[in-house]
């Protein structure tokens, strides 16, 4: 229940943090979600991956499916992976590694200084 | 133990974000690049835009923008500085990247957008001059105040668009290659129009032809690089009536004796690129009225280097093609005339052998005196690297591009680069005066503002007048001056005078009703100005004119078909010359077919042509053959043109450059021209192997391609079209036809029809950065929507734009 709970706060914290700061604001944002909710290790992590992956993936599925994957289909071919689904996925990837990373460093702190 | 955990998570947080927030090499970073919020996903366009009004800073009143279906902006303002102000505002608003790319480009400027790989590029571009010259035409543009009040307007409305940037909407490309967007400058229209200079005027082979002197000697040079062909069809034909007194040199250029060097030229374009433009007057076309088509060959790119754009203000109605990158129409029509340029190829580059007092390279030689030489240190910052400094130095003559430390040879040879684009001048004026001109003596009085690169202009009017006149500032050249590296340390070798602006070439409503130019030798021999130039056309010009000779009643749609043209008179010249010299020949039946199916070949190259695949290849695979002395040589040497070759071989079949090198036997001409065929199949097969999903087709065989400026494969386009440089169609691989343009001078309204292969938009996320390529390659204009009223466009409008002046 709290491990699901962290990944919608996490969704909506970095959500909201987005909208207005850096790409790397989501890092500040996991680390707080993951001090506040203060999982182990394993759960931290892997909300803030999925909460992030999941961020990510939605607002880029709204863009690619409002404009037909106009940009992607090109862009995708700079990268090795050649196709949009993989684009998705590297994607997901790299929001939800250091969305995830950022959650159990949160995680971590507070178990530290208690 | 549980602190260090936490310090490590900590620390590889912050790691992980450092990574993927900076480029590695050409990896972008994948943390701000594939960031759904910021990243590239937002340049993606969605749907139908929709109309807006913005408020922006100096701007004098509202301005209205209506876009019509193809993203041309109609630009309707009140005052002459918010008409340019708009233009730069609503350019930049599509190509932005492009015009700070292009100019970054001209200033040698490129490795700091994308690292090492382009240092001796930015490194040349800044030896050739080309900072200096755009610092020289701003200057020349700071004495006329309205050319520079337009400067100054695009400017502010370039800058007011970077102004309202976010990182969203930052263009792709800067996201890609992770920089920004600086400051837009006046000297960078000056470097804008450098660009356009060297692509047109930079070509030339002095140092090879002063490498060929010496090898060669000058009688064989004479007979493999006349100053012109023996074919003729000049641009203006007017015999004995060249009634002015023309300037008279006494002096002689000193060349350098007999001098071999080692230099590496730097890139160069490739041969037989050019441009097509001609008007008919009304006698010859089914309305009476003039028509006019406009048809310039450039590298093609993409973002494409032409923007369609309508501007109009109280003084000013014109529509046309535009450089992203300045203000005015550069090709196009007002309400009463119409003009369209081609290169006129003339030579106004010379290059100087140096003579420096001692190592310290801070005097030389000048008819007998020791000159004082300028230093500039260049900087070069380099993406991922510490900067690179240059030390270059400058003679009078102009910068030394070549010495040891640049491309130079074992001699420590110092080679000085005079051109033309160096002096500066205010071309844009001629563009200004062009946008508002109502007749032809407008037409003349704005021409007389262009100084550089020159230009064969056409032009033709709703009073029925058609012209050509061939626009530039010309040194006067003694005999061969301008062909080989001059002797720097005489001024005997310098420019002396300049051609009078009203003794230049041209010629205004001539009797056969027509008036053509492409790239071929401008006038008659008794045009008193020795001429030279490193390649003339000998193909496309006489094409045109036997067909505009041959036509009446011509419709708007017969002059599109016309830009189109695929017919090749290379084919029709060569192809009877190869099979009658192969003739005897031991052919298996497998070639047997193929020179069946080339004899049986109409010369035309259709996009579907197989025999053209195997002409072409023949042909080029015999330049290669029969010149392999140049090609295989360790010194820089000139290459005859295709039309010498053939000449050569037709008359000359004796010559010793037949005799293949690497072979003991000696080669005739009949065997040169049976080996290339015997490769050319073998090349043919290759490609087969290869391209087993193709069939072989010219289009497919050539690849006409529309290449992205950083190269990237997904951002480029290839075109399934006929063609080739030497047909009106002049298509081929990067090469093409950049604009093609047709205007029909009706006294009841101009119509016009343009298209060029790309699209309005710079963004490869919108529908409008490709969609001109269809239509360009089925040659299939669009036609312009040219009014006088914002108001009659609402309607079919496809959204409106109104920028009002911020309040302060």
């Amino acid at each position: 229940m709290r491990f699901s709970l962290q990944i919608i706060v996490t969704f909506f914290t970095c959500l909201l943090l987005q909208s207005v700061l850096p790409w790397w604001s989501l890092a500040i944002g996991c680390l707080a979600v993951g001090y506040g909710f203060s999982q182990r290790s394993v759960k931290s992590f892997t909300a803030g991956f999925i909460g992030v992956g999941v961020l990510w993936l939605a607002m880029a599925l709204l863009i690619d499916l409002n404009t037909n994957s106009i940009l992607s289909e090109r862009v995708a071919q700079l990268f090795p992976t050649k196709t949009v689904p993989l684009l998705y996925v590297v994607t997901i990837l790299v929001g939800g590694l250091v969305g995830g990373m950022a959650s159990l460093a949160g995680s971590l702190l507070k178990g530290g200084t208690k | 133990m549980r602190l260090v955990k936490v310090v490590a998570a900590l620390l590889f947080t912050a790691a992980l974000v450092y990574v993927l927030n900076r480029s590695w090499g050409s990896v972008p970073p994948l943390g701000k690049f594939l960031d759904p919020f910021y990243g590239f996903w937002q340049n993606a366009e969605q749907g139908h835009p929709k109309s807006q009004e913005l408020s922006l800073p100096g701007l004098q009143q509202p301005v209205h923008v209506v876009y019509d279906s193809a993203l041309i902006p109609h630009i309707f303002a009140n005052t002459t500085f918010d008409l340019y102000y708009a233009q730069g505002f609503i350019t930049a608003s599509h190509r932005l990247w492009q015009m700070e790319f292009q100019t970054h480009a001209a200033a040698g400027r490129i490795a700091e957008i994308v690292g090492p790989a382009a240092l001796d590029f930015d490194r040349s571009q800044r030896r050739l001059g080309m900072v200096t010259g755009a610092q020289n035409t701003l200057k020349a543009m700071e004495q006329d105040s309205e050319v520079m009040e337009a400067c100054n307007a695009y400017t502010q409305g370039v800058n007011a668009y970077i102004a309202s940037l976010t990182p969203a909407t930052l263009p792709v490309e800067y996201k890609l290659l992770n920089y920004e967007p600086e400051p837009w400058t006046e000297l960078k229209i000056g470097l804008f129009l450098m660009n356009m200079a060297k692509t047109l005027n930079a070509g030339e082979n002095d140092l090879e032809m002063t490498n060929a002197l010496a090898l060669f000697g000058k009688e064989t040079l004479d007979l493999l690089y006349p100053d012109r062909e023996p074919v003729t069809d000049p641009i203006v034909y007017n015999p004995g009536g060249w009634n002015f007194k023309p300037v008279h040199l006494d002096s002689v250029p000193a060349v350098v004796p007999a001098l071999l060097t080692s230099v590496k030229p730097v890139e160069k374009q490739p041969k037989g690129i050019g441009s097509n433009n001609w008007a008919v007057s009304g006698s010859k076309t089914i309305t009476g009225a003039p028509i006019l088509c406009s048809d310039p060959h450039l590298g093609l790119t993409m973002p494409s280097l032409w923007f369609t754009v309508h501007l109009h203000a109280p003084d000013v109605n014109t529509m046309g093609a535009s450089f992203p990158g300045a203000p005015c129409v550069i090709i196009g029509f007002t309400d009463s005339v119409a003009w369209g340029p081609t290169n006129a190829q003339r030579d106004l580059v010379d290059w100087y052998k140096i003579t420096f007092q001692d190592n310290r390279k801070e005097h030389y030689l000048s008819d007998g005196n020791w000159k004082q030489a300028k230093k500039v240190i260049e900087v070069f910052r380099i993406k991922g690297q510490p900067d690179f400094l240059d030390t270059i130095t400058y003679t009078h003559h102009g910068p030394v591009t070549y010495d040891a430390s640049f491309h130079g040879d074992n001699q420590n040879n110092h080679f000085a680069y005079r051109w033309i684009a160096h002096d500066g001048a205010n071309v844009l004026r001629a563009f200004y005066e062009l946008n508002r001109a109502k007749h032809f003596d407008d037409y003349m009085h704005a021409l007389d503002h262009f100084h550089f690169p020159a230009q064969n202009f056409a032009f033709a009017s709703v009073q029925g007048d058609i012209a050509i006149r061939i626009q530039g500032k010309y040194p006067v050249r003694r005999k061969d001056e301008g062909k080989f590296i001059l002797d720097g340390s005489t001024t005997n070798s310098e420019w002396k005078a300049f051609i009078p602006v009203d003794q230049n070439i041209m010629m205004k409503n001539p009797a056969r009703g027509f008036i053509s130019s492409a790239n071929q030798y401008p006038t008659d021999s008794t045009y008193p100005y020795y001429i030279h130039a490193n390649q003339w056309e000998y193909y496309r010009n006489r094409r045109l004119n036997r067909v505009l000779a041959g036509w009446d009643s011509i419709t708007p749609q017969r002059m599109m078909q016309l830009q189109n043209d695929n017919y090749n008179i290379q084919g029709e010249e060569y192809l009877p010359l190869l099979l009658q010299r192969v003739a005897g020949k031991p052919a298996s039946s497998e070639q047997q077919t193929i020179l069946s199916k080339l004899a049986k070949w109409d010369y035309v190259n259709t996009a579907d042509s197989e025999a053209a695949c195997y002409f072409e290849a023949w042909v080029e695979e015999l330049q290669t053959a029969v010149w392999d002395e140049m090609r295989n040589s360790p010194v820089a040497l000139p290459l005859p043109s295709d039309y010498m070759t053939w000449w050569l071989l037709k008359n000359r079949p004796d010559l010793s450059f037949y005799d293949h090198q690497q072979t003991p036997e000696k080669e005739t001409s009949a065997d040169v021209i049976w080996m290339a065929f015997e490769k050319a199949l073998a090349r043919v097969s290759a490609w087969q192997e290869k391209n087993r999903n193709k069939p072989l087709q010219w289009a497919y065989f050539k690849d006409s391609y529309v290449r992205h400026l950083l190269r990237l494969e997904p951002f480029s386009v290839h075109a399934i079209n006929g063609g080739n440089s030497n047909t009106l169609n002049a298509s081929r691989g990067g090469w093409g036809p950049s604009w093609r343009m047709v205007v029909s001078l009706e006294r009841r309204g101009i119509k016009a029809w343009a298209v060029y292969p790309g699209g309005q938009s710079g963004n490869p996320g919108s529908r409008f950065y490709a969609n001109q390529i269809k239509p360009w390659e089925e040659a299939r204009p669009m036609p312009l929507k040219f009014v006088n009223q914002h108001e009659r466009l609402t309607k079919t409008a496809y959204f409106t734009v109104q920028l009002n002046p911020a309040k302060p």
